[in-house]
């Protein structure tokens, strides 16, 4: 294979610069670059609170902090409309939404982008859901590596890293005050393609130091203490709120409704939350899961035990966000560790 | 997760809140192509309330509209009872597993259905008795609350003519005219005594008619794993991903809905 000078590889480097480095103006050139052809999501106060959101401007974006909630409402929205039903001279027509625009998630930390990739394995698993496929095949993720953690992180405890690059196709790293800019995948190099890249000499990265407790075993543990009194006396003080799976960025579980709007029904995809009384109650008002701690106890083995029987993996990435949410200080962090502890105790009774 | 058009040929009650809706999908392809086997179920849509999950009751080997027994329970059946002749409504499907009815060739086949737990059911009779050289003696054991909600009425009659087949009829009241038995399903099992011996049974019906029949197989000496039902769970979107069917870790959509009790006693969580 040539080296020769004027391989695409060179040309690119050549119009971009050679660097990998971009400084905190060339960031802002690329963002204004991005947003002449793509919609790009990124954290941005409002009222106070720094969200994922649309941006219009370079300056509005902020890459310091941790937003309230995840990204994955842009991949998957808390409401969408599946198909609207029209009815002209007599006759029904179903008309499908229009398509997703092009669109950057920039500034998505490791947890939030292996939340999106967890949610992926479900709607894109054969029956794929066309919708959720479109409107990802027109999304990049722009990484940024966590260069502090906050109390309520965890991510390192469940195999993730502040600065992992798996979920993302480029991934930015803080280093002095510059960012090291790399791209992860082509979708990635093409964006970068777009990056005012500079040699400027890097600072050490800064990448955050986080405490790790252990969680070998925990599937194991969730099926030996399924059955277990603890999660009706973890359930008592909780007040159905939900909000620990709306705030999570793994929980993906839908609800399909109608919706009257104008003279026009719009079928809805909305999020949902297995904590609710009713969410399994079918025709006739059998609820099948009656109590608190049969719905706290789905959350927890849905995630430790169900989805990591399935994918391979826990869904759940460490964000500690359902953590800050809860009104009664319910801490994922504390139930690992009690199903763990179990674990051991109740394969110690059987043995003996 | 978007339905095909359909349009309602034919609307009739088979009990007093039993509505068989016979359904054609509007588009001659996908007509053609819709496949299906007894066990499976679709969802069907009433625009502007919603879709709800339904098995079928048509018959997929012989020819005719898809059909679809729905009680009036709740917003969405209360909807398509209200649909007239000639109404659009939504059909997406087919989705879950069937009932392995090729697997039981050879096998006595003994049905136990409960109220509209004969729905899933009716296509399996129909098969077995379109195919009855292939099968041994069929049993057929249909209780109700009362006379009026025995499902699929003006089939018996076809059913009990059948060669080698047993129609029991009960009920749980009784009323002036009714001459049949009036006792509970798993009485009626515990009195036929129907052989385990190269048997398979099939049931659906209400939690605590199939919990007492169970009880009954068991006593007469049926295994778990001749025991076949079909579960019932609340779900919206019928492709493994709206996460609220599953039991423990199955998900009724995909795995099930039909199951066989020695599957069903593995299953974490109860249902």
């Amino acid at each position: 294979m040539s080296l020769s000078t004027s391989s695409p590889r060179t040309e690119s480097a050549r119009r971009t610069g050679q660097g990998s480095v971009l400084t905190k103006d060339g960031l802002k050139v690329w963002l204004g670059r991005l947003l002449e052809s793509h919609r790009v999501i990124a954290p941005a106060v409002e009222d106070g609170v720094l969200f994922f959101q649309p941006v219009s401007r370079p300056q509005d974006v902020v890459l310091e902090g941790k937003t309230a909630i995840s990204p994955k409402g842009w991949v998957h929205p808390q409401t969408e409309v599946l198909f609207r039903v029209e009815r002209r001279d007599g006759a029904t027509a179903l008309e499908s939404p229009e398509e997703p625009p092009q669109q950057v998630l920039f500034g998505v930390r490791p947890c939030d982008a292996r939340g999106i990739k967890h949610i992926d394995k479900v709607m894109l698993a054969e029956p794929s859901d066309g919708l959720y496929a479109r409107r990802r095949e027109r999304t990049a993720l722009v990484g940024l590596a966590c260069s502090q953690a906050w109390p309520e992180c965890f991510c390192t405890s469940l195999g993730l890293a502040p600065d992992d690059a798996s979920d993302v196709d480029v991934m930015l790293t803080l280093a002095g005050d510059i960012f090291l800019a790399r791209a992860v995948t082509e979708k990635g190099k093409a964006l970068l393609e777009l990056a005012p890249l500079e040699d400027a000499p890097a600072g050490e990265p800064a990448v955050a130091q986080l405490a790790k407790f252990p969680t070998d075993g925990l599937a194991p543990a969730m099926k030996a203490n399924f059955d277990s009194k603890y999660w009706a006396a973890v359930a008592d003080r909780c007040i159905h709120c939900n909000i620990c799976t709306f705030v999570c960025a793994d929980c993906y579980c839908f609800d399909v409704r109608d919706a009257h709007v104008g003279g026009t029904v719009e079928r809805l995809r909305c999020w949902d939350s297995c904590q609710a009384y009713g969410f399994t109650r079918i025709a006739g008002g059998y609820e099948r899961r009656a109590t608190k701690g049969e719905r706290m106890r789905q959350r927890f083995a849905h995630k430790l035990l169900y989805y990591p029987e399935q994918f391979g993996e826990p869904l759940c990435t460490g964000c500690g966000r359902c953590v800050v949410a809860c009104p009664v200080n319910i801490d994922i962090r504390e139930i690992i560790q009690d199903v763990l502890k179990m674990g051991v105790k109740s394969a110690t009774a059987r043995a003996e | 997760m978007q339905p095909y058009l359909a349009t309602l040929k034919e609307a009739r009650y088979i009990t007093g809140d039993v509505k068989v809706l016979s359904v054609e999908i509007n588009d001659p392809v996908a007509r053609e192509a819709f496949k299906y086997a007894p066990g499976q179920f679709a969802f069907v849509s009433a625009f502007g309330v919603g879709e709800s999950a339904v098995t079928f009751v048509s018959v997929p080997h012989r020819p005719g509209p898809l059909e679809f027994a729905i009680r009036r329970v709740g917003t969405v059946s209360a909807a398509l009872h209200e649909l007239d002749v000639g109404a659009t409504l939504g059909v997406r499907g087919p989705y879950g597993n069937r009932f392995p009815l090729e697997d039981y060739r050879g096998k006595d086949i003994l049905i136990i259905g409960g109220g509209i737990g004969m729905a899933p059911l009716r296509p399996v009779i129909n098969y077995l008795l379109d195919h009855h050289d292939q099968y041994g003696n069929l049993t057929i054991i249909n209780g109700a609350r009362s006379p009026q909600d025995l499902a699929f009425a003006e089939e018996f009659e076809t059913w009990a003519k059948a060669p080698r087949t047993r129609l029991e009829l009960t009920v749980d009241r009784g009323d002036d005219v009714w001459k049949g038995r009036v006792a509970l399903v798993p009485a009626v099992v515990e009195e036929l005594k129907p052989s385990p011996a190269n048997c398979v049974t099939i049931t659906c019906g209400p939690p605590i008619m199939i919990r007492f029949v169970l009880q009954s197989l068991k006593k007469l000496g049926f295994a778990d794993s001749q025991i076949v039902t079909t579960l019932e769970a609340k779900m919206k979107c019928g492709i493994g991903k709206c996460a609220r069917c599953n039991v423990g870790e199955k998900y009724v959509c995909q795995d099930g809905p039909v199951f066989t009790f020695d599957q069903i006693a593995t299953f974490l969580e109860g249902f």
